[in-house]
């Protein structure tokens, strides 16, 4: 059995690549302001909450999910960019899972909340960032639509991922408890 | 209230049925020549390397008995931001591309605009680009069923498995994913109606939009998360209490098998690419 990729870490990244894959066949939108980031908008969440209940292995894996979602049906010339798709949302787990670990000691919920706006930036900043440097993009342009689309998308982020990630420890905990 | 059906427009890359060659190929095969043509796409600047390429996907597509309009229908919706960002491209990178990409002959100026033949060229590359990626990508995804897509994966990473990469792992992570969509997916219709039921305001605007509010998704997504990670936990033990023991040492029940037309799909590919990228700089 491979130490870092237990069970647990396998069935989790499955289900919520799951959900990630859910996220972007339905194409659940949300900015009124259509941004060309539109389908970035709620499919990092999956990849922060992975990131952040179990690890950056499976955060990596689950921004390598959302990348290939990106990738598939994008029809955008800067989206069909494998350095553009992949690169930042591989970190996205990564530097989510980091942060919070750095953090959690002092403030759980302070954590959580950092870690997904470092998560969320990651995406935006990241996917804008190496498209200006692809040249798909001149730096003003790239600024005004991650700014448009960055601050509500770390909004909502913050809201979702603070919420599953308290429920769960919740639910985790009185599961443990659970009389056997 | 439209509908309640989301997943009726769920398409995780469609499969199209049919017994086209390339249908019948090893997914490894096709792997490898949609890898390999990517590459070539991605790494190419000149008009002769893309003509030829648009000219061979549409040819590969057109031997998968693919519908091309179909396929191409998915950009429509993105036109206008396809066509800004263009625009875009053409007239600000004038100075920038001039020597990235070959040209600096100023072809065109209006005050600040500046349309250089080195800008006109990333333009139209991109564009080409943006066409054979979606035809490559749908070339592997509609030919090929998810399972054989995920077996092929799995068996083109087993090599690296002595290196310490878990392909085992990770192409099951893919196969419980692709499985639990659909479960998820009629698990979020039933959320949407429950919560509607208790009075939830939802409006919905239309297949891209169906949602408004961040308070709407929270009723919608924190249910969807919690029930997945719920389903979770009881894979977790069903696969513990079955003694599941990772990849090592294990054997498969379905096994693929290169054969001659695979292999000859594969050499072409690689001679194609290799020409392209090795041409790169000497066409225009």
């Amino acid at each position: 059995m491979n130490s870092l990729l237990t069970i647990r870490r396998i069935v989790v990244a499955g289900l919520l690549g799951a959900i990630t894959i859910l996220l972007g066949a339905t194409r659940a939108g949300f900015i009124p302001v259509p941004t060309p980031l539109g389908d970035a908008t709620i499919m990092h969440i999956p990849v922060i909450i992975g990131g952040i209940l179990d690890g950056w292995l499976v955060g990596a894996i689950l921004g390598l999910f959302f990348g290939i979602f990106s990738f598939i049906h994008a029809t955008i010339p800067m989206f069909k960019d494998p350095l553009v798709v992949f690169l930042p949302r591989i970190l996205i787990g990564i530097t989510t899972a980091l942060t919070y670990r750095g953090l959690r000691r002092s403030n759980e919920v302070v954590a959580v909340i950092v870690a997904t706006v470092v998560g969320t930036l990651t995406n935006t900043v990241g996917v804008l960032g190496i498209g200006v440097l692809r040249r798909y993009l001149p730096l003003p342009a790239a600024v005004g639509f991650g700014v448009a689309a960055a601050i509500p998308e770390t909004i909502l982020a913050a809201i979702i991922v603070v919420a599953v990630v308290l429920a769960w420890r919740g639910v985790a905990a009185r599961r443990r408890t659970a009389d056997l | 209230m439209e509908s309640f059906e989301v997943f009726r427009h769920v398409t995780i890359g469609q499969y199209l049925p049919g017994e086209s060659l390339v249908h019948r190929l090893d997914p490894r095969a096709k792997i490898t020549v949609v890898l390999l043509l990517i590459a070539a796409v991605t790494f190419s600047t000149s008009y002769t390397a893309h003509l030829a390429l648009l000219a061979l996907t549409l040819g590969l597509i057109a031997l998968a008995n693919l519908p091309v309009r179909y396929i191409v229908s998915g950009v429509r919706p993105a036109l206008p931001f396809i066509l800004l960002l263009a625009l875009m491209q053409l007239f600000v990178y004038g100075e920038a591309a001039a020597s990235a990409v070959r040209g600096s002959a100023v072809l065109w100026q209006w005050g600040v605009l500046r349309v250089t033949a080195g800008s006109l060229r990333l333009t139209l590359v991109s564009l080409a680009r943006l066409l054979e990626l979606l035809l490559l990508v749908s070339l592997l995804t509609n030919a090929t069923p998810t399972t054989s897509l995920t077996y092929g994966i799995e068996s083109m990473l087993r090599p690296f498995a002595r290196l310490g990469l878990p392909a085992h792992e990770l192409s099951l992570i893919g196969t419980i994913a692709l499985r639990f969509v659909p479960v998820l997916g009629e698990q979020f219709e039933t959320i949407l109606k429950a919560q509607a039921s208790r009075g939830a305001n939802l409006r919905f605007g239309g297949r891209l939009q169906f949602v408004r509010s961040a308070q709407q998704m929270v009723v919608l997504l924190v249910p969807l998360f919690l029930n997945a990670l719920l389903r979770a936990e009881d894979l977790i033990l069903a696969m513990e209490a079955r003694c599941y023991g990772g990849g090592r040492g294990r054997s498969h029940y379905v096994r693929l098998r290169l054969r001659a037309p695979d292999y000859v799909a594969m050499a072409l590919a690689l001679v194609f690419t290799a020409a392209v990228l090795a041409a790169r700089n000497a066409l225009p």
